[in-house]
C-alpha cells in the first residue's frame, strides 16, 4: 500500500514578510508551494492563516492532511501552528536544502544579520549575530531606497552599476542616514551611493564571518540575500580579505527559514510518532 | 465560584500592586488587625494569621518603579531587590505596615533589615534567624523561640494573644492552601497548555499579599477551570526554571521563556508558598512545635536553605525526573550569591544524569530579552531535534 505523503507547513515571520512553505516531506523533501507576502502594518495572525489557507486551497488539501505545522522568527502569533523552531535551527536546515555541502549559513533579515556555524545534518554549531543597530539589516537598505526613490526590488542590478562606492558611516543607522542624504546633495551617484551601503553591511556580514572562523562552502539566506548587489559586495570583501571562500545564495533565499520549519517538522513529526505518548494530539493522533 | 478571567484579572491586579491597596483596606476594617511585611523566601504566616494579622510579601518592585534612593544605599555589584524594597518603603507605598520580617537568607536582606532599622521603619524589625541544627531539641527550640519573638511584637501592637485552637485553624487553612497549590501544580504539569506559566505566577503571587481565606477561594476556581479547560497543546519542551527564589524575573522574562518553545511546569519562584512539602499537624496541643518540625523536616531544597545531609543536586535532578522535566534552566538574578554560588553543584548533578540544562542572569528591571530568547529557543530546540 502507498504510504500517505506527509505533508508539513513552515511559515518564518520575519521583520517585512511572511513566508510560508508547504513541503512534502521524506528523505528527498520537495516544496510543493510556497507565497512570501509583505506585512505592510497587517495583522501577522490573520496574514499567516490566510496565506495557509491559500496554500491550502490551490493544491486541493484541507488542514488535516497537514502532520505539523511550524512557525519560525517572529511567529509567536501564528495560528493553528504545531510548534515554533527557533530561526537560527531553521535557516541552517533551509540552507542545507539548497545546498547539501554547506557548512556556514549567514542569515540576512530586515532586522539583524547572523553567522551560523553547521555541521551536515544542519545542527547549530556556533553563530554571531550583528548588534542592534539598524544599519547592519535589510531594513536599512529598504530605508535608504525609499529615500532614493528606489523600489526594493532594483536596488541589487543598480548597485552592479557602480564604479566609485561611497561608503557611509557603518556603525549607526542614524549617522549613515545623514550620510546618503550629505552624499545626495554632493551629487554622489545613486549607484555608488547604493553600493556604498552595500560594502557597508557586506563588512560586517565579513567580519562576523571572520569572528565565527566560518568554513566554506558558505550559504546566504534571508531576504537581503536576493539582493545581487549585496552578494557580489560579500563576495568582494572576503576576496579583499584573503578569504578562499565559496559563496552562495539561491533564489528562494528568502523562504530559508520557512523551508527550514517545514523540514523540521517533517523530522519531529517522525520523532514524535515514533514515541508515541508525546504531544501534540495531532501526532497521537 | 468566581470564573477564571476574574481570577485572573485580579491576580495580575493584586500581585504587581506596589501600594499594597489590599492590605491597607483590609486593615482598615478592625481595630487589632496588624500588617507584617516579609521578604522571600518563607515566612511562617499562620502565626500572624491566628493573630489576627495579615503577613504580606514583599518581592521587590520589579521593573515597575524607577529607582532613585535604591541605588544610593547599595554598591553596584548588589543585586536589584533590595534597591526597589527600600524604594517603595521610603516612598511610602509600606506606610500601613506594622512590622517587617527579614527571613535569614544572605548577607544583602540581612543589611536591609538594618537599613529598616535606622531608618526606624514600621513598629518593629525582626531578622528571623532560621535554624542551622535540623535537631528538633537544638533547632527546634531555637525556631520556636524565633516565632515567639515575633508573636511578642505583634501582642505589643494589637494585644492579641495566641491560642493553641486559633494557630491550628490557620495551619488548616495554610494547609489547604498549600494542597490547592500543589494540585493545580500537579495537574499543570501533565497539561501545562491550559493555563500559561504567566498566568500561574499571578495567581499564586497574589496569594502572599491577601489573605489566605480568599487566596483558597481564587485557587479552587483556578482548579476547576484547569479541570474542565482542555485547550490545544503545542510542541514544547516541558523545564524547569531554577534560582529566582528571591528577586523574582520580570514577567516579560517569563513570556520570553514561554515563547520561545518551553512550556514552565515547576519552578522555585515565590517558593515560600509551596516550602512546607505536604500537610502539618493541625490538631496538636503545641502547634508550634508542629510549625518548627514542619520546617525541619519537610521542606523543599533551596540554595539559602543551610541542608548538608540531603544534597540539594539530587533532590533537583529528583524533581525533574518525577516531573518528566526535558530540562532545567537556571535563572538567577545577577550578584545573588546563594543562587550564583549553588548552581555549578547543581549542573553536575544534572549532567551526571543526563538531564539537559542553561543557564542566565537577570535582574528584576531587566527589560532586554532578545538574548535569552536566542539562548532559550536554541536550547528548546536541541531538546527537540537532537535527541
Amino acid at each position: 500500500m502507498k504510504e500517505k505523503s506527509i505533508y508539513t507547513f513552515g511559515i518564518d515571520v520575519g521583520g517585512s514578510y511572511i513566508k510560508a512553505v508547504l513541503l512534502s516531506y521524506s528523505d528527498n523533501p520537495v516544496i510543493v508551494d510556497k507565497i512570501s507576502e509583505k506585512l505592510r502594518k497587517r495583522d501577522p495572525s490573520k496574514l499567516s492563516d490566510d496565506m495557509v489557507n491559500l496554500i491550502l486551497e490551490r493544491n486541493g488539501l484541507t488542514f488535516d492532511d497537514i502532520s505539523y505545522l511550524a512557525s519560525t522568527g517572529e511567529g509567536e502569533m501564528v495560528n493553528r501552528k504545531t510548534g515554533h523552531f527557533y530561526s537560527m535551527t531553521t535557516h541552517s536546515k533551509g540552507g542545507l536544502f539548497f545546498n547539501s555541502d554547506v557548512l556556514t549559513v549567514v542569515d540576512m533579515g530586515a532586522l539583524y544579520v547572523r553567522a551560523i556555524k553547521i555541521n551536515n545534518q544542519g545542527r547549530v554549531l556556533d553563530y554571531k549575530m550583528t548588534g542592534q543597530c539598524a544599519s547592519g539589516s535589510g531594513q536599512f537598505i529598504e530605508n535608504i531606497s525609499r529615500y532614493l526613490g528606489l523600489a526594493i526590488e532594483e536596488v541589487g542590478d543598480i548597485s552592479l552599476g557602480s564604479k566609485n562606492p561611497e561608503t557611509p558611516s557603518g556603525i549607526c543607522a542614524v549617522l549613515a542616514e545623514t550620510d546618503v542624504i550629505n552624499m545626495v546633495s554632493r551629487g554622489i551617484s545613486t549607484p555608488n551611493i547604493i553600493k556604498g551601503i552595500h560594502l557597508s553591511i557586506a563588512n560586517r556580514v565579513v567580519k562576523l564571518l571572520s569572528s565565527l572562523k566560518a568554513e566554506s562552502p558558505i550559504m546566504l539566506t534571508g531576504g537581503m540575500a536576493l539582493n545581487k548587489g549585496m552578494v557580489q559586495a560579500i563576495k568582494e570583501l572576503s576576496a579583499e580579505s584573503k578569504y578562499e571562500w565559496e559563496i552562495y545564495s539561491s533564489p528562494d533565499s528568502i523562504f530559508a527559514g520557512a523551508i527550514g520549519a517545514a523540514m523540521w517538522s517533517g523530522f519531529r513529526y517522525q520523532l514524535l510518532k515514533s514515541n508515541k505518548g508525546s504531544i501534540p494530539n495531532k501526532i497521537k493522533g | 465560584m468566581e470564573n477564571f478571567e476574574n481570577i485572573l484579572e485580579r491576580s495580575k491586579m493584586l500581585s504587581f500592586d506596589l501600594n499594597f491597596e489590599y492590605a491597607r483596606n483590609w486593615k482598615s476594617k478592625e481595630a487589632s488587625r496588624v500588617i507584617l511585611g516579609y521578604t522571600p523566601i518563607y515566612f511562617p504566616r499562620e502565626i500572624v494569621h491566628a493573630v489576627n494579622g495579615l503577613s504580606v510579601g514583599i518581592f521587590g518592585s520589579g521593573d515597575r518603579k524607577q529607582i532613585i534612593k535604591g541605588d544610593a544605599f547599595y554598591q553596584s555589584y548588589i543585586c536589584h531587590i533590595p534597591r526597589g524594597i527600600i524604594e517603595m518603603v521610603l516612598d511610602g507605598n509600606m506606610k500601613s505596615f506594622d512590622g517587617f520580617v527579614f527571613p535569614s537568607i544572605c548577607d544583602v536582606m540581612r543589611n536591609l533589615s538594618g537599613i529598616f532599622k535606622i531608618q526606624k521603619k514600621g513598629k518593629f524589625v525582626k531578622y528571623l534567624d532560621y535554624p542551622q541544627n535540623f535537631n528538633p531539641e537544638i533547632g527546634g527550640t531555637f525556631y520556636i523561640q524565633e516565632m515567639k519573638h515575633i508573636l511578642e511584637y505583634i501582642f505589643e501592637i494589637n494585644n492579641v494573644k495566641l491560642t493553641t485552637e486559633n494557630l491550628n485553624n490557620s495551619i488548616r487553612l495554610f494547609n489547604k492552601n498549600r494542597q490547592l497549590i500543589k494540585a493545580i501544580y500537579d495537574l499543570r504539569r501533565e497539561f501545562p497548555w491550559r493555563i500559561t506559566y504567566e498566568e500561574l505566577y499571578h495567581i499564586i503571587r497574589a496569594g502572599t499579599v491577601i489573605t489566605v481565606e480568599e487566596h483558597n477561594e481564587m485557587l479552587e476556581g483556578v482548579l476547576d477551570f484547569l479541570n474542565n479547560e482542555k485547550g490545544e497543546p503545542l510542541d514544547k519542551i516541558k523545564v524547569i526554571i531554577y534560582g529566582a527564589f528571591c528577586e523574582q524575573p520580570p514577567v516579560g522574562l517569563i513570556k520570553t521563556i514561554e515563547l520561545a518553545g518551553c512550556y514552565i511546569i515547576d519552578d522555585d519562584l515565590v517558593l515560600g508558598s509551596r516550602w512546607i512539602q505536604g500537610d502539618i499537624k493541625d490538631d496538636t496541643d503545641d502547634p508550634l512545635k508542629a510549625l518548627s518540625e514542619a520546617y525541619l523536616k519537610n521542606s523543599t531544597f533551596s540554595s539559602s536553605m543551610y541542608d548538608v545531609n540531603n544534597p540539594k543536586g539530587e533532590r533537583l535532578v529528583k524533581l525533574a525526573k518525577d516531573s518528566k522535566a526535558d530540562g532545567i534552566i537556571f535563572a538567577a538574578p545577577s550578584f545573588c550569591d546563594p543562587a550564583l554560588l549553588d548552581i555549578p553543584q547543581l549542573q553536575q548533578a544534572c549532567d551526571k544524569h543526563d538531564i539537559r540544562h542553561i543557564m542566565f542572569q537577570f535582574s528584576e528591571n531587566t527589560g532586554q530579552f532578545k538574548v535569552i530568547k536566542e539562548q532559550v529557543g536554541a536550547f528548546s530546540d536541541s531538546i527537540k531535534l537532537w535527541v
